[in-house]
């Protein structure tokens, strides 16, 4: 059963650059949500975005991760509403 | 406001093991494809909007009620290789799964942000 910290690890060498905070909101190892901040999201729309995360699971999105709750952004996003 | 889920000739098919070889007939994969080329507004979920079997596809209906838009509903539950063979043709890997006018959307998380943004009402007018 993965951590909330493995899925971070993951997420953040698979995307070169990526900042991810991960929460593993159930405590039971299934369900996660996660903040991914990434350059390499620069120019893609939320689909495209969205899919970067997930290919990095693959089947096991839907297995053994019942939900991963995301929402995606790039650092330029950030300065400008932050 | 939403319109009852038609019953899709998918939701009768029997479960069997292994799904159809690219090149040949697959008529689940045929039915999901008119079925969204049908409606304008129609969500892939767990459950019927009257009763989600999960809580992201409630979450996703509500959405679409705030906004009064009418929309045609699938329960992918019945049998597994519907969302298979969703995920297959949308590329994405989650339920529930919104198409307005042929396109996906998005999941919970993408027709959420998107509402509160206001993009999800313009994307429906």
């Amino acid at each position: 059963m993965p951590s909330a910290q493995e899925i971070k690890q993951r997420i953040e060498t698979a995307i070169p650059g990526a900042h991810a905070d991960v929460e593993d909101y159930t405590g039971g190892g299934d369900h996660f949500r996660a903040t991914v901040t990434a350059a390499a999201f620069e120019g893609l729309g939320r689909l495209e975005q969205h899919r970067l995360v997930y290919a990095v699971f693959a089947a096991e999105i839907g297995g053994p991760i019942h939900a991963l709750t995301l929402k995606t952004q790039t650092p330029s996003t950030l300065t400008t509403t932050n | 406001m939403s319109t009852s889920p038609e019953p899709l000739p998918m939701s009768s098919a029997q479960p069997s093991p292994a799904p159809a070889p690219a090149g040949e007939s697959n008529p689940i994969r045929e039915a999901i494809e008119q079925a969204i080329g049908e409606h304008d507004v129609i969500l892939f979920m767990k459950g019927t909007p009257e009763a989600p079997a999960c809580g992201f596809s409630a979450r996703t209906v509500a959405v679409l009620q705030a906004l009064e838009t009418p929309f045609a509903a699938v329960d992918v539950l019945p049998d597994p290789r519907i969302r298979q063979e969703l995920s297959t043709i949308s590329d994405w890997p989650t339920i529930p799964q919104l198409f307005v006018r042929g396109e996906l959307i998005g999941g919970c998380d993408i027709v959420t942000e998107m509402y509160e943004s206001g993009e999800l009402a313009q994307a429906l007018a």
